[in-house]
């Protein structure tokens, strides 16, 4: 399939369509939006001033913070008359008690779409393909973009959404799916599922598994590609801006070719937020270049990563961005579900104010997230809300469902039995694989 | 073919333009649309040459142009069709289409003629009439088949449209797209934006000095902020009835 124009531009040419880009929508931002217009008269900085990435420097980070904080239409550069589409990022991720909102118009979701497209054909899924979308669609709204995009190639869809593992498999062997788009999480239950149910792989038709939106490990693409016989790839999108589309990886695996034509990146050092060395790691900064709906400039993700623009096998020229190493802040991720441990004890200390001490124990199985235990310590044995203990128990328990949308093992322990905490507030990993040295 | 980086452009104290940065690609039609006020007129007059930017650049075929002279500009293939045409009205249609081939010499003007009156047939039948007695549609397709014998590289376009009838207009701008199907590169600016936006193939909307938005033009034509400015559109919350 050819390649898009802008894929193939030199890296000069990329540079002077961001900067024209960057342009427009730093005076839409400054003409539309009171918060930016705030911090631009603060500054003594106008539109105009930008002209080079260094320019765009003086301008300060915008932070999740930021968003919250402007709930729920406050950042939006375009009346809601303009708004076709709203997303409400994950509700429990809350800052300062607002979720944030995040609307898309016309424009924005065409272009969502079209990078969605992008993707699908840089791994040369085609009009030939039959694509099985299997995501739960109420946790990860960013899941109808692969459907839409699917269609827009002329692809078959088959959205198999959250039925079971075995479902799946039958589904993928009756109707011959060749591409499999789902979570890192879903597709190792699925392997797994293959194994117990001793599905031979050769019974399915599958070319190639494309993994989001978390972060794609390398042990989980070994253990992966090993299960299913064929190419993992992964891919990458800010939930508070593109989610899914915004990058991923190529037939050649060396990173995952951003949208630069759509987002501005920078990488910085995250304690001081200068910029980093060329190829260095540190936390991906983005702005948006043509949103009209909800513009961001200079947005802090949190993500840890290298960005690259060496040249790829594949010939495009759209940088890199590098494996998402780590999180600046503690966010992590059980199922594709993302949850901060300190809006988990904001939650448990509602339930309870009675509540000691507690751990959130992630047991991970090849890499990512799988299951989530809540360890609570609770020294004195009486008042439990909700009556008795095993009440206050299935109380915990289903409001973190209810947060989360995620199932979650609730237990009490004793003081002498709590886990020491790792670099994570609160929280522990555990491995569902047996150690094994090298 | 041009590339515009951070230009800026004033008169006295006042800033016209802010800095502005946009393309037109080789074999593009791009528009450039704004009300009026919007900087249209004084971006094409520092196109031309004709007024000094008071900072950026502008390349043609990757050459610095601001600093150069008009007839310079011309002579590099940076064509304008003048806004309110600007025709000689006691010449005829053939002496003021001539007029604009002379910056290449005679026999240029010689060999080209006929190519250009094949173009437009009203006047190609009346090459001896004063162009001041012609229509106003006749008018604008004498202004553009003045500037065409300049062997444009990129024919800038100056409001064509204004002052016409809409039929007339739709002539004008079915030859604009004639000229581009024949690969020339065109730069279209406009106040009538639907008419601009209808025929190009990408588009910038110029706002107070600024670029304000860009974009596929056929995404522009039914971009709200648009509408609002061009056709009178209101914005109504999603909540009043």
């Amino acid at each position: 399939m050819p390649l898009e124009p802008v894929e193939s531009q030199s890296r000069e040419e990329i540079r002077m369509l961001q900067m024209e880009r960057l342009q427009v929508a730093l005076n839409r931002a400054f003409l539309n939006v009171d918060f930016y217009r705030r911090r631009m008269d603060s500054l003594d900085l106008l539109p105009e001033d930008v002209r080079t990435l260094d320019d765009l420097r003086r301008m300060p980070f915008t932070t999740r913070m930021d968003l919250a904080e402007h709930y729920p239409y406050g950042l939006f550069a375009a009346p809601l008359r303009s708004i076709v589409r709203l997303k409400i990022t994950n509700p429990m991720l809350r800052e300062r008690g607002n979720p944030v909102v995040v609307g898309f118009t016309r424009h924005d979701v065409t272009m969502w779409q079209s990078l969605m497209t992008r993707l699908y054909a840089q791994l040369g899924v085609t009009d030939r393909d039959i694509v099985q979308v299997a995501f739960n669609f109420s946790l990860f709204p960013g899941a109808f973009t692969f459907n839409h995009a699917a269609e827009a190639i002329g692809a078959t869809l088959a959205p198999s959404a959250t039925i079971s593992a075995r479902l799946q498999l039958q589904i993928m062997q009756d109707f011959r799916s060749t591409v499999l788009a789902t979570t890192g999480a879903f597709a190792l239950h699925i392997v797994e599922t293959m194994a117990a149910e001793a599905v031979d792989r050769r019974r399915l038709y599958l070319r190639l598994v494309l993994l989001g939106p978390d972060p794609l490990p390398e042990i989980t693409r070994a253990y992966l590609e090993h299960g299913f016989g064929v190419p993992v790839y992964g891919l990458y999108g800010v939930n508070e801006m593109v989610e899914p589309g915004m990058a991923g990886e190529c037939p050649y695996k060396s990173g995952m070719h951003l949208a630069e034509d759509q987002f501005l990146a920078e990488i910085v050092h995250p304690d001081t937020g200068q910029p980093v060395a060329s190829g260095h790691e540190g936390e991906l900064v983005l702005t948006t270049l043509t949103a009209e709906g909800y513009p961001l400039i200079r947005y802090r993700t949190g993500d840890v990563t290298v960005l690259r623009d060496s040249p790829c096998g594949c010939s495009r020229t759209l940088a890199r961005l590098g494996p998402i190493l780590r999180r600046t802040d503690n966010r992590l991720s059980v199922r594709g579900i993302p949850f901060y441990p300190e809006e988990i004890e904001n939650l448990l200390r509602e339930v309870d104010p009675a509540l000691d001490d507690f751990r959130l124990v992630v047991t991970t199985s090849h890499g990512i997230g799988d299951q989530l235990e809540v360890l609570l310590l609770r020294e004195s044995t009486r008042d439990y809300p909700g009556g008795g203990r095993p009440q206050y128990l299935e109380m915990v328990r289903s409001s973190l469902r209810r947060a989360l949308g995620l199932g979650v093992r609730v237990s009490m322990v004793d003081r002498d039995r709590v886990p020491r905490e790792g670099l994570i507030y609160k929280t522990v990993f555990r491995s569902a694989e047996p150690f094994r040295p090298a | 073919m041009l590339q515009v980086n951070g230009l800026s452009a004033r008169y006295g104290p006042i800033q016209v333009l802010r800095r502005i940065t946009f393309h037109v690609g080789s074999g593009e039609i791009v528009a450039l649309v704004g009300a009026n006020g919007a900087g249209k007129s004084t971006l094409l007059r520092t196109l031309s040459g004709l007024h000094r930017p008071s900072e950026g650049e502008i390349l043609f075929e990757g050459d610095p142009i601001h600093r150069a002279q008009p007839d310079r500009i011309v002579r590099l293939g940076l064509v304008q069709v003048p806004e309110a045409r600007q025709l000689f009205p006691n010449m005829t249609v053939r002496e003021n289409i001539e007029l604009g081939g002379y910056v290449h010499g005679r026999k240029h003007v010689e060999e080209l003629l006929p190519k250009v009156f094949d173009l437009f047939p009203p006047l190609a039948a009346r090459p001896r009439q004063k162009a001041g007695s012609l229509s106003g549609g006749e008018q604008q397709m004498l202004s553009i088949a003045r500037a065409l014998m300049a062997r444009p590289r990129l024919l800038v376009l100056d409001e064509p449209s204004m002052g016409l009838a809409p039929l007339v207009v739709e002539e004008i701008y079915r030859t604009i797209e004639i000229l581009h199907q024949q690969g020339t590169t065109i730069l279209l600016v406009e106040q009538n934006a639907m008419g601009a936006l209808a025929v190009a193939e990408r588009a910038y909307v110029l706002e107070s000095g600024r670029i304000v938005l860009s974009g596929d033009a056929s995404e522009l034509m039914e971009h709200d902020d648009v509408q609002r400015a061009y056709l009178g559109k209101e914005y109504r919350y999603k909540w009043e009835r």
